[in-house]
């Protein structure tokens, strides 16, 4: 469990370390891809369960116009709660489990994912939809051959902001004890030693970029018109 | 560790105790000093955003350059993550004589305010109707005047909303500190946590300030946008519309 976190070897003691010792990254290499792949996982569940909800959340909010409004304001007063208050109030509730990382990273996909997938569904041209039914398309179909497709770059923007953020909530809550890789960041804090902080905090940044670099290969690949467009 | 005092430890009138506690709200570790060591820092990292941020975008937006370097800034800015900018900067903090506060968590805190100002910034300038900017040099303004005193006027709502936006962040951020060694209101949430076995009311009470801090700062913002932006510009049909919640570029949780 965390404890006042102020260095007890001393500023002098930390002062000399070096920024990166190179045989502590060498002597676990399993144990830095294990918590890379933990932190991947948190991720990637919130995101999924994230997408989800929203859609279902975006469903009704299209059906039921009056539904926008409310939906968005819950979510939008979700996102406000600084996230570190958010993990540490709910732990003695849920626990440190996974139950309890989830609900947090979960709540925050929300806003950004339903008001892209409304504002997605939205941008798709009367006409377009007319056309669907006057080729005698069922509703079902209409929204996943016509509508999903041409909603997909707003879509998947929404996503990809929201994978990104979740990357670094992910890291909040490793600060306070989830797992992933904020592990490593307090770890080496509260030991005075460098190494896994920089190692921590280095492959964080290198897990939201390459996610991000990633999602925007994906959303060339998907609406490839949109190339042809321009 | 045993998670049994969960009444006791989010007791709603244990907190309300102990934020209505005089004791709390006196002296070295009191509420006030924490309010005012959390707001410094956050005020100095949004200065220091503003004096980057603010002067590159509008420059940049008005001479219509930089669209697609700017944009890969901001959205780099916005990948990395505060919290391992904290781990990365705070050795090299130690190592140079500055210690472990507050520079990491400054630097964390600048790098969360440029994305939406600048983001803001730039979009609401290269916003502002083209026709309008010609009749402007058409009429013998100076390219200093066009600037000045028809585009940030029109651009003004959205550029305030960025600066909101990242002031909300900044202040919502903060409390991270406390957890790498630092002061401020996250010192509540950071000892609560600890000793949440014990049943301490600091960690629902400090979070409930740091979401009052923040939504005051919210409130604080649209006092200013009221006072700064005069009624026929917010209304102007010249002006760049805001954008939708979706394109929003500032739209961004606190961390």
């Amino acid at each position: 469990v965390t404890s006042p976190a102020v260095p007890v070897d001393g500023v002098l003691g930390a002062a000399r370390n070096p920024i990166v010792r190179w045989e502590w990254v060498a002597d676990r290499p399993d144990e830095l891809w294990a918590r890379t792949i933990d932190h991947l996982q948190l991720t990637v569940t919130a995101v999924g369960v994230g997408l989800v909800l929203a859609s279902l959340l975006a469903a009704v909010a299209l059906r039921h116009r009056w539904t926008f409004t409310p939906i968005t304001t819950f979510t939008a007063f979700l996102y406000t709660v600084p996230s570190i208050a958010a993990f540490a109030v709910l732990v003695p509730i849920t626990g440190l489990t996974m139950l309890t990382a989830q609900i947090v990273l979960v709540s925050y996909t929300l806003l950004i994912l339903v008001r892209n997938i409304v504002a997605g569904i939205d941008g798709v041209p009367a006409e377009v939809r007319a056309a669907a039914d006057g080729m005698g398309f069922t509703p079902l179909r209409r929204v996943l051959t016509v509508e999903l497709p041409l909603a997909a770059p707003v879509i998947l923007a929404g996503v990809r902001v929201a994978t990104v953020t979740t990357v670094s909530l992910v890291t909040i809550a490793g600060v306070i004890g989830f797992g992933g890789l904020g592990t490593y960041l307090i770890d080496g804090f509260q030991r005075s030693f460098y190494t896994p902080t920089t190692v921590g905090a280095a492959l964080v940044v290198l897990l939201a970029v390459v996610l991000d670099v990633a999602l925007h290969r994906l959303e060339v690949v998907v609406t490839p018109w949109a190339r042809r467009r321009s | 560790v045993g998670e049994a005092s969960v009444v006791s430890v989010l007791d709603p009138a244990a907190t309300a105790r102990w934020l209505t506690d005089g004791a709390n709200w006196s002296g070295g570790a009191s509420i006030p000093t924490r309010v005012a060591e959390s707001l410094q820092v956050a005020g100095l990292a949004m200065g220091i955003s503003l004096a980057l941020a603010l002067p590159t975008a509008v420059v940049l937006a008005h001479l219509r350059r930089g669209e697609v370097a700017a944009s890969a800034v901001v959205n780099l800015g916005r990948a990395v993550p505060s919290v391992a900018v904290i781990g990365l900067v705070y050795p090299l903090s130690l190592r140079n004589g500055f210690g472990f506060d507050p520079l990491p968590i400054l630097v964390a805190l600048v790098l969360i305010g440029l994305p939406p100002i600048f983001a803001n910034a730039y979009t609401a300038v290269r916003g502002v109707d083209p026709g309008i900017v010609d009749a402007a040099r058409a009429m013998g303004h100076t390219e200093g005047s066009v600037l000045a005193r028809v585009e940030l006027p029109l651009a003004a709502p959205v550029i305030l909303n960025g600066v909101k936006v990242a002031a909300v962040q900044v202040v919502a951020t903060e409390p991270l500190r406390a957890f790498f060694g630092g002061p401020g209101l996250g010192t509540f949430i950071q000892l609560g946590y600890a000793n949440r076995a014990a049943g301490d009311p600091q960690l629902l009470g400090g979070t409930v300030l740091v979401a009052l801090l923040a939504a005051a700062v919210a409130g604080a913002f649209g006092v200013a946008e009221r006072m700064l932006v005069p009624r026929r510009v917010r209304r102007f049909p010249g002006g760049p519309a805001r954008p939708e919640p979706a394109a929003d570029p500032a739209a961004a949780p606190a961390s």
